[in-house]
């Protein structure tokens, strides 16, 4: 049997590299994308412990967590676009109207 | 008895502890349909606040009985739960009021718009009321996607399109941060209970799961209450939004993540205080230096902005380091006095946002400047914002100034011991003097500098009362802090058990 090391390893990976694009990427749908990525690392940390400890909770944790993220990659898009029609660009680099 | 909850109990039977947030929902899914049918924003307003009246009646009921209800395991109401949500009641009221007759608000989705009000604030109401992790994240999540929302339906403004941006990812990453928090820690407790969870944590040793947990937890959380480091949206957030939102977001949403910590944190703690192998100490130390940072740098930025909302924005991040104070002490008394100022900074931030509202709505502009010449054009407006700003800076004898010594004094003493923690209440005290200069600053610009023109300005009869109301709470609570230090000393020993 793989120890739970190893999905932990993967899952914090995962977290890491979607952190990663959150901070480096200029495009914000490719910054929501990570975001996505980083959740899913959570969401492998749920199912991972709830399957090593034979708990249901955790799969039900997984399940909000899923609906909670489509509803948020919804209202986000829905936003960028909200932005992009104002501003014609939705580059994080140019959000810079208001700083300090 | 006049003040009897088996009413409640009798109208919503096992779903009792949650009646104030039923009632609450059913009155954002009807509020399109009255817009829909009725296109007067008026009506939307009558019937939204007439279910905030009819929810603010119930959870008062159940609040002074001393009501206690569970559901399901994951809901359950007690003193705690009560008078968080009376605040986020308070809030919502406020903001509902308002929002009808600024000029800032939407006009074609009057209906939508407050209904995500609404649903906001039931969001803020579930994680007051939650006892298990997936409560407490859900109703994060509820208020703060709906915030979302709210922050981007100012369509007239390209700044409130930049601000919901930055706000949908800031808030994205907070959530992912707090989500692996939480996996970390059912990983770690084998529950998503709370209670069960400080049960378990208690026989178990300090592991490196469970600090990965706290980091990501302090970090995800940290976002939602604007500390710093993670405040950089707040600013930019509070002066794209429309001014309602961004008074409902400074005084409800900040609250929000505040019951989470309190929730989370404290609960554990006080179980993981028994056996000494905790690390319960340096995460204090965490939440101090986070406190005295948090409450320098929003402060100090606060002194060189000429935008009002952002210099609230600063000085609300500044009222936030001042409560984090109760997650460095960790004190019953603590717990109390930070609640209470988190009741008197809805009145005092509240009202200061609601006479930037009723001023931006009769056309003076947001900039402090613009602010010359107020006393001699609106003089009860004029009056009623320096009161609020002396009130923020801790003016005796108005409300932030006994909140603050409430808050201060819990972490100087303890029992009559002097806690590890007076050099906490050295910076915020010191703090406190340095607001004082730039909430001055607008007091000069009213009071003393001299206005292009001195025609009377009239603001709209509903930002009028609502701004009496903050202005009664703010000298009232100063005089008479009992009225709610009772009930949240009683909430303070529901947490500390």
């Amino acid at each position: 049997m793989i120890p739970i090391e190893v999905y932990l390893i993967f899952a914090a990976v995962l977290f890491a590299i979607g952190a990663y694009g959150v901070v480096v990427k200029n495009n914000t749908i490719v910054v929501l994308m990570c975001i996505e990525l980083m959740l899913n690392a959570a969401n492998i940390n749920f199912i991972v412990f709830s399957a090593f400890t034979a708990d249901v909770l955790g799969q039900v944790f997984v399940i909000m967590s899923i609906s909670v993220a489509a509803a948020e990659v919804a209202v986000g898009i829905a936003i960028l676009l909200n932005a992009y029609k104002a501003r014609k660009t939705i580059e994080a680099d140019s959000l810079t109207s208001m700083r300090w | 008895m006049i003040f009897d909850s088996s009413v409640v109990t009798a109208i919503f039977g096992q779903f009792a502890p949650l009646a104030p947030m039923i009632v609450l929902i059913i009155g954002a899914l009807i509020l399109p349909a009255v817009f829909f049918s009725t296109k007067r924003r008026e009506a939307v307003t009558a019937v939204s606040m007439a279910v905030i009246a009819v929810s603010l009646l119930f959870n008062i009921l159940m609040m002074v009985d001393g009501y206690q209800g569970e559901y399901a395991g994951l809901f359950s109401y007690d003193a705690f739960a009560g008078i968080m949500i009376l605040l986020f009641q308070v809030v919502i009221f406020l903001a509902a009021l308002v929002s009808v007759s600024s000029s800032e608000t939407t006009r074609m989705h009057y209906g939508a718009y407050n209904s995500l009000l609404l649903a906001a604030s039931v969001g803020m109401m579930f994680v007051a009321t939650a006892s298990d992790l997936i409560t407490i994240f859900l109703g994060v999540e509820l208020a703060s996607i709906m915030s979302y929302v709210l922050v981007a339906m100012k369509r007239s403004d390209p700044r409130a399109a930049e601000a919901a941006v930055k706000y949908v990812i800031i808030g994205g990453l907070s959530t992912a941060l707090t989500l692996y928090g939480l996996s970390m820690l059912y990983g770690v407790a084998g529950t998503t209970n709370i209670a069960d969870i400080a049960a378990s944590l208690s026989t178990q040793e300090f592991s490196w799961a469970f600090g990965i947990a706290m980091i990501t937890m302090i970090a995800g959380y940290g976002f939602k209450v604007a500390a710093v480091p993670f405040h950089m949206w707040a600013p930019d957030v509070y002066e794209g939004a429309a001014t309602p939102v961004s008074m409902f977001l400074g005084t409800g949403s900040k609250k929000v993540g505040f019951v989470a910590l309190f929730k989370v944190f404290l609960v554990i703690f006080v179980a993981a205080n028994a056996t000494a192998s905790f690390a319960t100490e340096e995460i204090q130390y965490v939440f101090a230096v986070i406190a005295a940072i948090t409450m320098t740098v929003g402060n100090v930025v606060a002194i060189s902005q000429n935008n009002i909302k952002r210099m609230l924005a600063y000085s609300s991040i500044a009222q936030a380091g001042y409560i984090l104070i109760v997650m460095a002490v960790m004190t019953e008394y603590a717990l109390a006095s930070g609640m209470f100022h988190m009741f008197t900074h809805v009145f005092m931030k509240g009202g200061a946002f609601l006479v930037v509202g009723a001023l931006i709505t009769v056309g003076i502009g947001e900039k402090i400047s613009d602010y010359r010449g107020l006393a001699k054009r609106a003089p009860l407006i004029a009056l009623a914002m320096a009161v609020f700003l002396f009130a923020l800076a801790g003016i005796p004898p108005l409300a932030g100034f006994t909140s603050k010594v409430f808050l201060f004094s819990s972490a100087i003493y303890d029992n009559g011991v002097m806690t590890q923690w007076i050099w906490l209440a050295f910076i915020a005290i010191l703090n406190s003097a340095i607001s004082l200069y730039y909430y001055m600053r607008v007091v000069k610009a009213m009071f003393i500098d001299r206005g292009e023109t001195s025609e009377r300005i009239k603001i709209p009869r509903t930002f009028a009362a609502a701004v009496a109301i903050c202005f009664v709470f703010v000298c009232v609570l100063g005089v008479f802090p009992q009225l709610i230090m009772d009930f949240c000393a009683d909430a303070a020993s529901v947490l500390f058990g």
